[in-house]
């Protein structure tokens, strides 16, 4: 394989793979907090939109990824109420969180649908871009740098700062770590909160970073792949990195399979075009044939909390 | 001053009627608030869609074909939802199901007799009954979260429609069109009342309903279904098998979701063809959670989703109100429902606070 087709590959496979490590990196601080926020899908679907609107109608794509993360986190509050205040059911309520993504944004971007906009590509001189072989390094949109830096942002905080140890012990002993004085439901709110914003930045990503355009139903379900990435990367966000990564691959293969043609072509495009999501399932076989997925799960994920006094 | 929750000791059966009534009446209100603050005619976008398709009675034979594979779908998922097992693939077993009966349409297609609908209806619910089959061996064999894995064979099962509609079912005289042949006479669901576009579904949906009914209160299943649901430890105790009931529960929303697909291809589509997912499978997980899982709820339930669908319609051409307003009113309609929950399982008091 020459090099140029390399390097065009990884550089393709980092962008399909951004929106997916965003949105999962969101999940996780939420999943950690011992919340399971099943509206991933609905809140990109609101961010995808949200960030279309705002960058075609200011041209400032950095406008309109402010506007896909607020506007994800407002959404959020909606399931952050109804699960955390009023203890509703967590799986029934992300669903409605989807279906109304889904509602929300075939509504809103009805007015937007078959508009242009420029992708959000690199901002780094052209020779560095341009360059055959540093373009590898240079010569992807700032939304993928600002997703590597919240890879290591998110580790750094769950595992050296004092936050993110309570959030970790509202994950894990709800009622211990109120009993110590936190408000469990202030950080969850705050989690959740977080979630829907990178949910929604993930999001932005779908109209900046792959298809500069909006249809209804963008995201195409991989808010629902961010979802078993979690459960892949067993909450480390490092390992979520190489989960991500590899789901961008298998998305790549299907554009360069099809773009190569010849002996690809035996191969329905259709069976490329479902390959992540087969994928998806065999990931999660094989994380629970490896080990008790229990062991590595917040203890108390999907549990209501009600404070005693 | 500070609101305390206090769970009940056991739900109120009052308000565990009373809050989906009270939920439709609010979603109308608040609807009305909301499209207005949008920028549309918020009170007429209310009455396009919750009442017209009432008082029009050329509406009501619209109502019956909708609310057919809606009840169908939801009779299955809120058996399932009961046992606390998750299917919301359902839309991809929907799919399946109305795949495996074009298939036996297709293979019998110069046959004739009646034999040919139960014969499609048959492999319909068996094309539901496999594209659930892997995540229910996988939950039971291997824990893995049914959720994930049977929402995402609905994406496939979107692919396997694309490549045999585009491909080795592609019909030869419909012009490159992507779709398969008319199904023959026989293969076509026949009308229950002449004149109208009232098919053989809406009959079945009812009658499947009242089936569930006594066997979900009558039967042992329905008592171990329940039990495994709620208190899986006095099921386990009390001998009933978790991982039969979730056999058990998978393949009968699988089936019924394929059943769905068979009724809706033989019947308003006559044919596969690329609009066939319509997304009945997704609004059936509202249709279950407002019939409060129970299965003549869920018969009222899918009437009234029914009613949004009509109303959506008229209300695009009427009052030119974009089709996916009705996706936000049925959002909004489960968020109001899972709020109103609250009220069936809680006490709700107001305190003075207390100094710590």
């Amino acid at each position: 394989m020459n090099i140029d087709l390399t390097i065009a590959i990884i550089i393709t496979m980092v962008g399909a793979s951004t929106p997916l490590l965003l949105a999962a990196l969101g999940e996780l601080v939420v999943e950690k907090s011992g919340v399971l926020n099943l509206g991933v899908e609905g809140m990109m679907l609101t961010g995808a939109v949200v960030g279309f609107a705002v960058t075609y109608t200011t041209g400032n794509p950095w406008l309109g990824i402010l506007a896909a993360g607020f506007a994800g986190a407002c959404v959020s509050m909606i399931f952050a109420f109804l699960t955390l205040s009023l203890f509703a059911n967590q799986v029934a309520t992300g669903l409605a969180l989807t279906i109304f993504g889904a509602g929300f944004s075939a509504l809103f971007g009805q007015s937007f649908t078959g508009k242009p906009i420029k992708l959000f590509k690199s901002i780094f001189p052209d020779y560095l871009t341009e360059h055959p072989i540093l373009k590898v390094f240079f010569d992807h949109s700032p939304l993928v740098y600002f997703s590597l830096f919240m890879v290591f942002a998110v580790s750094y905080f769950l595992h050296k700062t004092r936050a993110g140890l309570v959030l970790r012990a509202v994950g894990e002993n709800d009622h211990s770590a109120h009993s110590i004085g936190y408000s469990v439901i202030k950080v969850r709110y705050g989690a959740v909160g977080f979630g829907g914003m990178m949910a929604g930045i993930g999001g932005a990503c779908f109209p900046l970073l792959l298809t500069p355009q909006w249809v209804e139903g963008l995201t195409g379900g991989r808010g629902w792949i961010a979802l078993a990435l979690v459960v892949f990367s067993a909450w480390k966000p490092t390992r979520l990195l190489a989960g991500a990564y590899l789901f961008g691959l298998i998305a790549t293969m299907e554009v360069y399979a099809k773009a190569a043609g010849g002996g690809f072509r035996i191969i329905p495009s259709e069976l490329w075009a479902s390959l992540p999501y087969l994928a998806t399932i065999l990931v999660l076989v094989l994380i629970s044939m490896r080990h008790k997925m229990s062991s590595s799960a917040p203890a108390c994920l999907g549990k209501p909390f009600i404070s005693s006094n | 001053m500070q609101i305390r929750f206090e769970k009940k000791l056991e739900p109120s059966r009052k308000m565990l009627f009373a809050t989906p009534i009270l939920v439709v009446v609010l979603t109308m209100i608040l609807g009305a608030i909301v499209f207005s603050i949008l920028g549309y005619d918020g009170l007429g976008a209310v009455r396009e869609i919750f009442l017209t398709p009432l008082t029009n009675s050329l509406k009501w034979q619209d109502l019956a074909v909708k609310a057919a594979p809606l009840i169908i779908i939801g009779v299955g998922l809120s058996i399932g939802y009961r046992a606390n097992v998750w299917n919301i693939g359902a839309e991809g077993q929907y799919i399946a199901g109305g795949l495996a009966a074009t298939g036996m349409a297709l293979l019998t297609h110069n046959m004739s007799g009646w034999y040919l609908l139960p014969l499609m209806g048959v492999a319909g619910m068996l094309g539901g009954m496999a594209w659930v089959f892997l995540p229910a061996l996988l939950r039971t064999k291997l824990k893995v979260n049914e959720i994930l894995t049977s929402l995402m064979l609905t994406y496939v099962a979107i692919q396997l429609l694309n490549y045999l509609i585009f491909g080795p079912w592609k019909s030869p005289t419909a012009f490159g069109q992507p779709q398969t042949v008319l199904f023959n006479d026989w293969q076509i669901l026949p009308y229950i009342i002449k004149g109208t576009i009232v098919q053989a579904g809406a009959p079945i949906a009812v009658l499947i309903a009242i089936m569930a009914w006594i066997i979900m209160s009558k039967s042992v299943f329905g008592f171990q279904v329940r039990t495994v649901g709620s208190a899986p430890n006095a099921a386990r105790y009390g001998g009933f098998s978790e991982n039969k009931t979730i056999w058990l529960v998978l393949l009968i929303s699988g089936g019924l979701a394929g059943l769905a697909g068979m009724l809706e291809v033989a019947g308003p589509f006559n044919r596969m063809v690329p609009q066939f997912p319509t997304s009945y499978g997704f609004t059936a997980i509202i249709v279950a959670f407002l019939g409060r899982l129970h299965p003549i709820g869920v018969l009222i339930a899918g009437v009234v989703l029914a009613i949004t669908f009509v109303g959506g319609e008229i209300a695009q051409t009427t009052i030119g109100l974009p089709n996916a307003a009705v996706g936000l009113f049925q959002a909004m309609m489960l968020f109001l429902l899972l709020a109103g929950d609250v009220l069936v399982r809680y006490n709700i008091k107001i305190v003075r606070a207390r100094r710590a």
